[in-house]
């Protein structure tokens, strides 16, 4: 009979705390990639002196209303940013809302870029976007 | 020896045939009770709170607050019952908050609120329009959420798939509110444009009528004709976008202007005015996708009464049902709240806790009286509880956290009755000096009166506890009342079956074959050896005496040291947790969604993580928290939510306070890099408050207020542990305010509403009706409204133009419908938005609210922390304030301050647990004076109360506890099992003294003899309290339990004969002299 409180314990114990461990989804790292042109989100002047954002209208995808454009970061990474657009100038989309000055997007919308990839920056094309 | 109650009522059915037929019959209902009885995680509360939502377009906070809130406030207070009256005087509209006391009825209490509001209409300034009152109840709470998310569908999309979805689930019964949050409606829009509206000389407001005018239909009445009835209807509504697309707005020259002219009508999404993401995270299931998608959450709340569980599942397999017909493939739905599955869960952890308690409870019994003892005892406890269940069922309660708490904390205590009397018997088969039904009613005899003194002892100890008030009384009270249930009916169970089964069960051939000497027991040597030294010499018993108090004084000052902490309740481990994120007034959506992204992306990388989901200008789902709180009015654009999933609790070593504190820097640091404020909000443990920590400002301005605000809010960021710092301050915005120009717009014919309509109708947008089509379960509404493009500055202002309605003076002649550009009447004054004015009940409040968590995990210390650091702020008058704690200063001429939130309940909670041991303590004596017939022996048995603090106290420091609200109960509950250790005690002193034994020996053998079924009895409890060690809100009661009953009852088994002793010895002396 004795031996049974041990056991009984040792059972209670184990009950109370089941702790397994968490079967985390490791993300691959996927390879970088080189998309092209990046261009920097402009400024420019509108009539009576106030500024608007512009980013190239190929830079932008739909999905229904939502409107976004991927920006790469300071990481190197891609991540998808809504936006709220405005009229479209000559080839450039006003925005609204969801992007600071300079922050650099992806030039050419491709969908094969997904959230988090990293991409190889290639300062050359940069500035040719920017001096266009 | 003559027989008490308990006697007779053994004889009777020690040997009936009713008594196993009585057992088994409790048995089933109890397990018919257990299933029928709703289950869900938290109690009931009803909290009657009522919210008035009072519109006053126009009016500045300030003219709201004097006009609107002020009046409706002090009306509302005089309504009887009513707890707080809280309001925010908001530009445009008041928000009026009443709460009612706790229980009191939700009905009635709407009904007063009523007519006191309508009382009082009459003195509302005009312009005021009606108030629409919305009652706050727990059940609008949902209790399962179904989120609908796609890779390619779009928001659009995912709603129309919902609502087809929502539809089909409201013909379930018992399902109360079915809500959708986020996605897009389907919506007519009619983006103006403004150089055709020039052109065709049209004004928006013509279109709006004209709209309106052209979408009506009605039954005109009826020809009689050839002893016939002919139905005459006239007009037609609006179907379509076509339809309306060709609604004739105006004439321009000889030809009709159709609103196509001058107008782009889209049929499709409304404008985006929410996001609202899904993502799986680090710890999804596995074969789940990365990234996240659009979503659109589905709520489901329950009906009152019914049971969650049993919604959920119908819920579920219906949607199962309509996966293959109603939504479209491409749509994913998944569960993301469930509190059915949870509170079921809960419910059969709990009942498995239960049965560990028993079980282990029995293993204990088995040590002292051999397995067939043991069964007696095993037996009787399910017996006790299923009649305690069937009781919980006709009451109405439903199995819960603390209903099943309850029984938790009783297991221990309810087999007490049952060892008692079946150890006795046990004890007297095994003296074997009467024949075996004689000897079990003689056992019977001997203890049964003191066990029927010790329940009510216990059962004094626990009831007190239903006069908690506030909040958490409602919490609380099933437990003293379950617990009292209980011991009552495991007194019947132990007068009743017990000795029925021992009589069957238990055998005389076990034991002592020679005549029983208790004198030959090991029990009595052990007594001997440690009562005698004490009892012979005056010092030693001092000595003892006086290490037992110093071993209490030295207990009670880890209190003061900090080792021990006092908390209200911990933090229970949860499956989820709540981000909230406020940026600045005047923040974007986009940006804010950008933040809750940047957050969200970070929280998907922490190990715990199941899923997330984020909310931007919509709230999310509520829970009680939010309920209390008001988080379904987070709708504004620079708010978001994040719903976070953490993996199902079992599968984690971290608790879910644990990940929260963990997470929180990280988190608050993304939101700061946007001038953000995140916090971290968790489900709390017990009733929800507006915030941890909350500090009131009063003061004579609100400027005064604001500045002193900021100072304490500096304090707080400043002190360790203090976290989730905000204030409720809004951050400075910008507005135009547009001025009419009033002469201008006189010679020009405009009244100044034609200004206002207008300019709402090109930037908010108008509704102007709805399409009429009976396809869509949404309603489509028709918007008139500027597009996006054309309203993002003042300057597209310029180009709207109202309409004149004709002026002829001297100079000009003005014909009506001229068109006249709004630049022309209005002028543009740039200024800073006013700010929400609080009120709690009357007076101005600013509130900083904070959380713990971290250096302090508890906000009393936190508060004496900053009592010091507050008390130096420099005031503009030069004097310190002093922060109050109870109550509230009566004048505003000088600032003030006082704390509230979680303290206010842990206050209210602590003061009346306290008044309700005291009152124990009264019961208690008056108890056993009326049993013992003296003054003095009471007070003799009741030395072991405090006794068991020395092993409480530092039985939370070894754990490393907070001492809570569920240690004090324990406390309580414990001072009840230890006075009845000592009525068993003094009892048997008594008898044996009765019977003419000597004091000493009688006390030596009493020690002796108690000493088995008063270890039995704490060793129930104790064991049976180790199950709770491991929950963490219950952890501290069984800390109290195991630690103070094992203390109390070694201390008792030596204090107490010999305090006895000493009494006694000085009363016989005196006898002694008097006598010679």
């Amino acid at each position: 009979m004795r031996f049974l409180l041990p056991v009984a314990i040792a059972l209670l114990v184990s009950g109370c705390g089941n702790q397994a461990g968490t079967h985390a989804v490791k993300e691959r790292e996927p390879a970088p990639v080189a998309v092209g042109t990046l261009v920097p989100v402009r400024t420019s002047g509108e009539a009576g002196g106030r500024e608007v954002l512009l980013v190239p209208a190929s830079s932008v995808f739909r999905n229904g209303e939502l409107a976004g454009v991927l920006v790469v970061g300071n990481d190197q990474r891609i991540t998808r940013r809504w936006i709220r657009i405005g009229r479209i100038v000559k080839g450039d989309v006003v925005v609204l809302g969801g992007v600071d000055k300079g922050e650099l997007v992806v030039g050419e919308y491709n969908p094969e870029l997904g959230e988090g990839v990293t991409v190889i920056k290639s300062p050359k094309k940069t500035e040719e976007a920017e001096s266009k | 020896m003559n027989e008490g109650i308990a006697g007779k009522l053994a004889k009777q059915f020690i040997n009936s045939k009713i008594t196993p037929l009585l057992m088994v019959a409790s048995l089933l209902v109890g397990i018919m009770a257990t299933f029928m009885t709703p289950r869900e995680e938290e109690p009931q509360i009803v909290v009657p709170m009522v919210d008035l939502y009072i519109p006053y377009p126009g009016a500045a906070p300030a003219e709201v607050e004097a006009r609107v809130a002020k009046p409706i406030e002090r009306t509302l207070t005089e309504i009887p019952g009513v707890d707080y009256v809280y309001s925010t005087s908001m530009p445009d509209f008041a928000l009026v908050t009443v709460r009612y006391k706790v229980g009191e009825d939700a009905e009635r209490s709407m009904v007063k609120l009523w007519s006191t509001l309508m009382k009082n209409m009459d003195k509302m300034p005009p312009g005021v329009q009606f108030p629409l009152m919305k009652k706050v109840s727990i059940d609008d709470v949902p209790v399962l959420n179904l989120t609908f998310w796609s890779k390619t569908k779009s928001p659009y999309e995912l709603r129309q798939s919902a609502v087809t979805v929502a539809d089909e689930l409201k013909k379930i019964s018992n399902i109360g509110d079915v809500e959708i949050k986020g996605g897009l409606k389907r919506q007519v829009k009619i983006e103006l444009n403004k150089a055709k509206l020039q052109q065709f000389n049209v004004s928006p407001m013509q279109i709006a009528r004209q709209i309106q005018q052209g979408n009506s239909q009605m039954t005109s009445g009826d020809f009689k004709q050839m002893n016939e009835e002919l139905v005459v209807r006239s007009g037609k509504f609006l179907e379509s976008a076509e339809e309306v697309s060709n609604i004739v707005v105006g004439i321009y020259g000889s030809a009709p202007v159709y609103l196509r002219d001058v107008a782009t009508i889209v049929d499709g999404p409304e404008e985006v005015n929410n996001y609202n993401f899904f993502g799986w995270a680090a710890a999804a299931p596995k074969g789940s996708v990365s990234g996240e998608y659009p979503a659109v959450t589905l709520t489901v709340a329950k009906r009152k009464g019914g049971d969650a569980s049993v919604l959920a599942d119908k819920v579920m397999s219906r949607v199962e049902g309509l996966r293959k017909t109603v939504i479209p493939s491409g749509i994913t739905v998944t569960e993301t709240r469930n509190y059915g599955a949870t509170a079921s869960e809960k419910v059969f952890t709990l009942l498995e806790h239960l049965l560990m308690a028993v079980v282990a409870v029995t293993i204990v019994v088995g040590f002292f009286l051999g397995w067939r003892g043991a069964l007696v005892v095993l037996a009787s406890v399910p017996i006790t509880f299923a009649l305690t269940l069937l009781i919980y069922y006709l009451l109405d309660y439903s199995l819960n956290r603390v209903t099943l708490f309850a029984l938790i904390f009783v297991t221990g205590i309810v087999v007490d009755d049952s060892i008692i009397i079946a150890e006795n018997i046990h004890r007297h088969f095994a003296m074997k000096r009467q024949p075996k039904l004689q000897a079990a009613i003689t056992a019977i005899n001997e203890v049964g009166n003191p066990t029927i003194l010790a329940t009510f002892t216990v059962i004094a100890a626990v009831l007190p506890m239903v006069f908690v008030s506030g909040l958490m009384g409602p919490y609380m009270s099933p437990m003293p009342i379950g617990a009292s249930l209980a011991m009552i009916f495991s007194l019947l169970v132990a007068l009743i079956a017990t000795p029925w089964l021992s009589y069957r069960l238990l055998k005389t051939e076990e034991g002592h074959h020679e005549e029983y000497d208790i004198t030959k027991t090991g029990y009595y040597k052990l007594f001997n050896n440690i009562l005698s030294p004490f009892i012979e010499s005056s010092f030693k018993r001092w000595l003892a005496f006086g290490v037992v108090g110093l071993m209490l004084v030295g207990a009670i000052a880890l209190v003061p040291l900090k080792a021990v902490q006092m908390k209200m309740l911990p933090f229970d481990n949860k499956n989820e947790f709540q981000v909230v994120i406020d940026m600045p007034d005047g923040t974007s959506l986009e940006q804010t969604a950008r933040v809750a992204k940047e957050v969200a992306s970070y929280l998907k990388t922490v190990p715990e993580v199941e899923s997330y989901q984020y909310y931007v200008g919509t709230n999310a789902p509520i829970n009680f928290n939010g309920l209390v709180r008001h988080y379904y009015l987070r709708q504004k654009a620079n708010m978001a939510d994040i719903q976070v999933n953490l993996v199902h609790k079992g599968d984690r070593k971290a608790q879910s306070h644990d990940i929260a504190k963990r997470v929180r820097a990280d988190v608050q640091k993304i939101a700061l890099r946007y001038n953000g404020n995140a916090k971290i909000v968790e489900i709390p443990p017990g009733p929800p408050v507006l915030s941890t920590l909350v500090a009131e400002i009063y003061g004579p301005s609100q400027e005064q207020q604001i500045a002193l605000a900021k100072q304490v809010k500096q304090v707080f960021e400043e002190t360790p542990g203090v976290v989730d710092v905000d204030f409720l301050v809004e951050e400075d915005q910008k507005v135009y305010n547009l001025v009419v120009n009033k002469e201008r717009a006189a010679f020009r014919g405009v009244s100044a509403e034609q200004i206002a309509q207008t300019l709402r109708m090109s930037l908010a947008g108008m509704d102007v009706g709805v399409l009429h089509t009976d396809k869509q379960l949404d309603p489509v509404a028709i918007q008139v409204r500027l597009p996006q493009s054309g309203r993002t500055s003042l300057q597209d202002l310029s180009g709207i133009f109202v309409q004149s309605q004709g002026m002829g003076t001297l100079t000009t002649r003005l014909r009506a419908g001229q068109m006249i550009p709004l630049s022309e009447l209005v002028t543009v004054q740039e200024k800073i938005q006013d700010k929400s004015i609080y009120r709690k009940d009357l007076r101005r409040v600013v509130y900083v609210t904070a959380d713990v968590a971290g250096a302090t995990e508890s906000p009393v210390y936190a508060m004496l922390d900053m009592d010091k650091k507050i008390a130096k702020l420099k005031l503009p008058g030069g004097y310190s304030i002093s922060p109050l704690y109870t109550g509230s200063g009566v004048s505003d001429d000088k600032l003030s301050m006082k704390w509230d939130g979680e303290w206010q309940i842990t206050f209210e909670v602590f003061r009346d647990l306290g008044t309700a041991f005291a009152v124990v303590l009264v019961i208690i004596y008056l108890l056993i004076i009326g049993w013992f017939q003296s003054f003095k022996t009471p007070l003799i048995m009741m030395i072991a109360i405090p006794l068991s603090l020395v092993g409480i106290i530092p039985g939370h420091w070894l754990h490393g506890a907070f001492f809570t609200a569920t240690s004090m109960i324990g406390m309580i509950a414990l001072a009840g099992i230890m006075v009845r250790n000592s009525v068993l005690l003094i009892d048997f002193i008594q008898i044996r003294r009765a019977e003419g034994a000597d004091l000493k020996q009688a006390v030596i053998e009493s020690a002796a003899v108690r000493t088995r079924p008063i270890i039995l009895t704490s060793g129930a409890v104790v064991i049976g309290s180790v199950v709770m060690l491991f929950d963490p809100i219950f952890q501290g009661l069984a800390i109290s339990l195991i630690w103070g009953g094992v203390l109390s009852t070694i201390l008792t088994l030596v204090v107490v004969p010999l305090v006895y002793y000493m009494a006694e010895k000085k009363s016989t002396v005196t006898v002694k002299n008097k006598s010679k």
